[in-house]
């Protein structure tokens, strides 16, 4: 089962991704996400959706209190447009579930992907996520103000 | 006290930081954990390259400035860790050509203790911000660029979303009426102005670059309130981070972001993006502009008269007051150049010896500071006129006190074939080939102000299509031929160079640029007129004409 890091914990994700069959909750497509959200879906059942790159994150805005995870794949680890996506998502448009980066992504990453609002990650496979855990403390001081909550490096006021 | 920006705990904190977090990723790629395509990407944000013979180096000297201990570790550097010398760069940085991939986390770590990093050098991120090389000492200036660079640096200095851009991002900041930063052909420029009412602003251009595809940036809003620059930047930034192209390395600036939007739409996106952002978009604090502006302060000024030092002078000393010193808004002082042009060295490129004794030289008389100009020569912003034979005799032993500054032989030049690994010329090669042909100083002064950059390949790091006379390497079947273009200024009314006609030959470029010259002093309307006016109002047919008359001037 695949083992991600969340909340500063290392745990075995209990979603299915798209593609994925078995048990556990469904991550949909930006697709999928509407045809789900218009069915009968069971009370209490849990929403997620996985989005790339070029997907809008203001698409997500009617179904956002409704969403406990959103999927930001990042494809390569120079493609910087889910830094972007992740820090909309929080303060744009009030999203406060889980918010994941899975694909490219390594520990030289994390501090700044927390920074952008993640505080879920998927990491490359060769990565470990329980090294990388320490990595969240690679900064002590930021010179920006910036959404995550996950880490708290001081500021000037 | 130089006015150079003193880091305070938060900036010590971070670029020590910095250091273990590069140092644990060298070793990691070092004991194969990174490969080489996931460490690129972490190197070149610490400014190091991969080129033809080593690793390069490239420091950050914010908009240029530099203190005489700062120059001193430079000097260090050059001595430990490379073969002696360093190359200023067009963007007011010094790249070390030869140090040892192991021990860049130490030169790094022995950076950080003079204030100093190379974060940020390279890469698809902001990059050092760059600045007028006269701010704090021009006339012309109506508000000190100084303080908004550091709030810039600070601000774009491992930003949390704008780290991984499509491509490379360069801002200019200038406070002058005349803009001696190019800011026009950066992807934001930034200029001072005053408001309809009167207050002090930005005007905001956006798109510019050279590159291949070169571009004059547009004004995308005429006044910004100063409190709004961050705000108004994170805007520019997130339409490019989400929008720029990532498909094509050769389409990724933001410069064909805005020319396939149009600027209006451009524009239109960016200011939607600003107001949509406003309940959270960063403000500047009045308390913290005025924490960046002490610390560029002006030095502690004498009461000094001018005087005219040429009185009673020696023709070396004349002729180096002439054209290597610039007037000062303060009265007694003047601003010296120090020409890193001389013949037979590589233009930029300065010895640790130069570096030590220009830093004694600094201290004794121009309040311990140095600056780094596009041009890629040094600067001494605030010499008094009495001191400024002593300073002369001192300079011109070292080789520093070449009397050619704004000449045709004060070119710049990319480090090219010998050191690049994109390179297609051996810019070096033709700049003595340049200094050769054109060695008669009076000659020289006779041409007057023309300013000849040089690239060694498309990518224009030399500038050539902002050269008046602008000169790229390019490679035909494994040979070295060179295009000239005329008429580009970065400058005044900016201006990129018309090609003149096919590329020369390697052996040609000299003889081709003297033909060329020879046709200007014969048409000129007087010695008033200069060499870009003259292309301005000639066009560049009758230069064509004569830069292929081979047998005008013998080669």
């Amino acid at each position: 089962m695949r083992q991600i890091l969340s909340q500063r914990e290392v745990r075995a994700d209990r979603w299915r991704y798209p593609e994925e069959a078995g048990g556990g909750p469904q991550v949909h497509t930006l697709a999928g996400l509407t045809a789900a959200v218009g069915a009968a879906t069971p009370v209490g059942g849990e929403l997620g959706v996985c989005l790339g790159p070029t997907d809008d994150v203001a698409l997500l805005a009617p179904h956002i209190d409704r969403l406990a995870l959103v999927v930001i794949h990042f494809e390569a680890s120079g493609d910087g447009r889910g830094y972007t996506q992740g820090q909309l998502l929080r303060q744009r448009h009030g999203y406060q579930g889980e918010l994941r980066a899975a694909g490219a992504i390594r520990r030289d990453h994390l501090f700044l992907l927390a920074r952008c609002g993640f505080d879920a990650f998927d990491f490359d496979s060769r990565e470990d996520p329980q090294a990388a855990l320490a990595h969240l403390e690679r900064y002590s001081v930021a010179y920006q103000k910036a959404a995550g909550t996950l880490v708290r490096p001081r500021q000037r006021p | 006290m130089a006015a150079v920006y003193q880091y305070d705990e938060i900036d010590r904190t971070f670029v020590n930081e910095r250091v273990a977090e590069f140092r644990d990723q060298t070793r990691r790629f070092l004991a194969g954990e990174l490969s080489e395509e996931e460490f690129r990407p972490l190197r070149l944000r610490n400014g190091l390259y991969i080129q033809t013979h080593a690793p390069m180096l490239r420091v950050a000297i914010p908009y240029g400035l530099l203190n005489t201990r700062q120059l001193r570790m430079l000097a260090h550097i050059a001595t430990h860790y490379d073969r002696g010398f360093g190359h200023f760069s067009t963007r007011q940085n010094i790249q070390f050509n030869w140090p040892k991939l192991e021990q860049v986390p130490d030169i790094l770590a022995e950076l950080a203790t003079v204030e100093m990093h190379a974060i940020q050098t390279s890469g698809n991120c902001i990059r050092n911000v760059t600045s007028d090389h006269l701010a704090g000492v021009a006339a012309d200036e109506l508000e000190d660029p100084r303080p908004w660079c550091e709030l810039i640096r600070q601000w774009s200095t491992l930003h949390p979303e704008f780290n991984y851009l499509p491509r490379k991002f360069k801002i200019a900041v200038t406070g002058a009426s005349a803009d001696r930063a190019a800011s026009a052909v950066h992807d934001v420029g930034l200029h001072l102005v005053r408001g309809p009412d009167g207050t002090v602003g930005f005007e905001v251009l956006a798109g510019g670059g050279l590159g291949r595809m070169p571009v004059i940036g547009k004004v995308i809003r005429e006044w910004l309130p100063q409190g709004e620059l961050l705000a108004y930047l994170e805007a520019i930034l997130r339409v490019y981070n989400r929008y720029g192209r990532r498909d094509n390395i050769h389409r990724a600036r933001i410069k064909v972001l805005v020319k396939s939007l149009g600027v209006d739409e451009f524009t239109r996106q960016v200011d939607a993006e600003y107001l949509a952002n406003r309940a959270v978009a960063p403000q500047v604090a009045d308390a913290a502009m005025a924490r960046l502006r002490a610390s560029f302060a002006p030095p502690a000024y004498q009461q000094l008269a001018d005087h005219d030092p040429t009185a009673g002078a020696g023709a070396p000393f004349v002729a180096w007051y002439r054209h290597n010193t610039r007037a000062h808004k303060v009265s007694g002082y003047r601003v010296v150049f120090v020409s890193l042009k001389k013949h037979g060295e590589a233009p930029g490129d300065m010895s640790a010896a130069q570096m030590e004794a220009l830093a004694g030289l600094a201290d004794h008389y121009s309040f311990g500071e140095v600056r780094v100009t596009h041009d890629q020569n040094l600067l001494l912003a605030d010499v008094p006129q009495h001191a400024l034979r002593e300073l002369h005799a001192a300079l011109a032993p070292l080789g520093l006190a070449t009397p050619n500054i704004g000449t045709l032989t004060d070119m710049i030049c990319c480090p090219g074939l010998d050191f690049c690994s994109l390179a297609n010329a051996g810019s070096i090669g033709i700049a003595k080939q340049i200094h050769e042909r054109f060695d008669d100083l009076d000659y020289l002064y006779d041409l007057g102000e023309i300013q000849v950059k040089m690239s060694g390949c498309m990518n224009a790091c030399g500038h050539h299509h902002v050269g008046h006379i602008g000169i790229l390497g390019v490679d035909k079947r494994g040979e070295e031929w060179y295009q000239i273009t005329l008429g580009g200024s970065a400058t005044g009314e900016v201006s990129l160079g018309e090609v003149i006609g096919p590329a020369v030959a390697r052996h040609e470029v000299a003889a081709t640029l003297a033909r060329i010259v020879e046709l200007y002093l014969e048409r000129r309307e007087s010695e008033a007129e200069t060499f870009l006016q003259a292309v301005r109002r000639l066009g560049i047919a009758p230069f064509k004409e004569r830069a292929y008359a081979a047998d005008t001037v013998a080669a």
